[in-house]
């Protein structure tokens, strides 16, 4: 989520639903997201932006990739006109999603709303791609 | 309006710099670089370079008589104090321009300037008074003349290279701020290409195809096994160690040879720089020792004999078996010769200003375990062993950051010389996807087998 300073005076609401309850996919699945944005209060969203992408936490500094993306800037699909939006994408063969010790893959979806004033508020999602264990320590060095 | 705060969101017990204020300020220290090669660039370029490149091609051929000759001295203080002198030779000419005849002192060039007066003396002399020789003079001043033309090439390097480098880094540094101001993270990384092009540091070694984030394994798999189909290629940090511990005493004693050679000079001359012979002593005894240090690891180095490690095949894939060759040569017993299969997180994260990687072996499987290996004369020691990939095993995964890897590490203990480790890195591919119809089909096969 934005931190609290990038988020507008009332955050709207962002429901995601994936076609798949339990978020559970396998690489080369299809991911069906849909996704609702309500109580905007008024602000004007001049464009959202929709993303699936695996990101790295843990240790080391954050990197993310990009799987699909696609910025929406037409006016007529822009809330509360168009309050619903879905996409889908087809999983890449990797990375798989990984709960090491020291660094962690994660998927996700991203709906990030743009309103007037250059505002923005995201909404992330996380889903698993694969069934890879949770990693235990074995033996630790540091350079 | 309110400004973004200095620290954003906490990751572990480390906070995160803002990063409004990180791009700010990015920006401002690329467009400082940017403004200062506009302005060194400026500078050489209005004060040497053109009017060089004006005196070569603008300047007016003519005759002149040479009247009288002299040295132009010029006097520099630097902020400590100390003065350093130039001299140029100068030549008081007659000549004619646009119909009318004209004396004056020649405009020495840039590169004629020299801190050696005799040499300057020598220079001069070239010169005969009352004769006749070719000369230039400025068509807008035709009071300037000067009797040579050429380049400085080395102020060109300077006007160009230095504020160049400048002006390179700091516009590219400046785009890539510009091209990323008001986008969000993940419209940044969906529109790589020219970014990674503008700061190919901060991007990964490439991947494999149709593989996103695993490592590409073209490099381990170009060199054929004698017995198995590929031999994996050694990374030892000990020949890293080895290499720097070369480089070092390479470097300390050519810096250690030129001392020694001035001073030799000065004591051949009769002149004793006693402080110089000081500090020539400890210079010496680092310097042997860093050349006694290289040696010492290179002897343990090659001592131990080379380690090779063969597989079947490669890149590897979970839930598969793969033969694996270890063979080890060198004189002596090894009391003990082990290979592991490992899989190592690596983490890269900034501390202040360091750059720190931290690594976790979090799996870990006994390959070959040997006890007094002993390789025959002009032979190898030979271990044939087979090894599994797990079947939910974690592919290799590399991106800027942060890694997960796989690989071949071999301990060995000899009776004569220190413990030594040798890695060989291999790269597992994910479990290949199978087209859905026959996922389900091996899962109703193993539900019915369970």
């Amino acid at each position: 989520m934005s931190d609290a300073q990038d988020r507008p005076v009332v955050s709207p609401r962002i429901d995601v639903q994936f076609d798949r309850p339990q978020r559970r996919y396998q690489a080369g699945d299809r991911v069906v997201v849909r996704y609702t944005i309500d109580e905007c209060q008024g602000d004007r969203i001049h464009a959202v932006e929709q993303s699936m992408l695996w990101y790295t936490e843990g240790k080391g500094e954050e990197d993310l990739g990009v799987h699909m993306f696609r910025r929406v800037a037409d006016p007529a699909m822009m809330p509360p006109r168009a309050a619903v939006g879905d996409f889908f994408a087809h999983l890449p063969r990797s990375p798989l999603s990984y709960e090491g010790l020291i660094v962690k893959v994660r998927w996700c979806v991203r709906v990030r709303v743009f309103f007037e004033g250059a505002r923005d508020y995201v909404s992330e999602h996380v889903f698993e791609v694969g069934d890879v264990p949770p990693a235990r320590v074995v033996h630790m060095r540091s350079t | 309006m309110r400004l973004p705060r200095f620290f954003a969101k906490k990751r572990g017990h480390r906070r995160t710099g803002s990063r409004e204020w990180g791009v700010v300020g990015d920006g401002l220290f690329h467009g400082i670089l940017l403004a200062a090669g506009l302005f060194f660039g400026g500078l050489l370029i209005s004060g040497v370079a053109a009017p060089e490149w004006r005196i070569n091609h603008d300047y007016v051929e003519s005759r002149c008589t040479i009247l009288a000759k002299g040295l132009a001295k010029t006097a520099v203080q630097d902020p400590s104090g100390a003065v350093s002198t130039t001299w140029q030779p100068r030549l008081r000419v007659r000549y004619t321009a646009g119909g009318r005849v004209y004396e004056a002192w020649s405009q020495g060039t840039s590169a004629e300037a020299t801190t050696d007066r005799t040499t300057a003396l020598a220079r001069l002399s070239r010169w005969i008074l009352g004769s006749q020789t070719a000369c230039w003079y400025d068509p807008t001043a035709p009071e300037t003349v000067v009797l040579e033309r050429g380049y400085n090439w080395w102020l060109w390097l300077l006007a160009l290279l230095l504020p160049g480098a400048l002006v390179v880094i700091g516009g590219s540094g400046l785009v890539r701020v510009l091209r990323a101001w008001g986008k969000s993270e993940e419209r940044r990384a969906a529109s790589a290409g020219l970014a990674e092009f503008l700061d190919p540091l901060m991007h990964p070694a490439p991947t494999a195809p149709g593989h996103p984030a695993v490592p590409n394994c073209d490099d381990l798999v170009n060199s054929p096994g004698t017995i198995l189909r590929y031999r994996l290629p050694i990374e030892s940090p000990e020949s890293w160690t080895l290499v720097g511990f070369g480089l070092f005493a390479v470097l300390w004693n050519a810096v250690l040879l030129v001392l020694a050679v001035g001073a030799g000079l000065d004591l051949l001359g009769g002149k004793i720089d006693w402080w110089l012979f000081v500090l020539l002593v400890p210079f010496l005894g680092v310097g042997i020792g860093g050349v006694v240090l290289f040696m010492r690891n290179l002897f343990l180095a090659t001592v131990v004999g080379p380690t090779q490690v063969e597989i079947s095949d490669h890149p590897l894939r979970p839930g598969r078996r793969y033969d694996v060759l270890l063979a080890q040569g060198g004189a002596g017993t090894f009391r003990r010769l082990q290979m592991f299969l490992e899989l190592e997180e690596q983490a890269t994260f900034r501390q202040g200003t360091d750059t720190r990687t931290e690594q976790v072996v979090v799996w870990r499987s006994l390959v070959t375990d040997c006890r007094d290996a002993a390789p025959a004369p002009n032979a190898r020691f030979e271990s044939w062993s087979v090894m599994e990939i797990p079947p939910d095993a974690m592919h290799s995964f590399s991106s800027a950051h942060n890694a997960v890897r796989w690989r071949l590490v071999v301990r060995g203990t000899t009776d004569r010389c220190p413990d030594f480790t040798r890695v060989f890195p291999v790269v597992v591919f994910p479990a290949e996807v199978m087209p859905a119809p026959i996922a389900e089909q091996r899962r109703a096969q193993t539900e019915m087998a369970g």
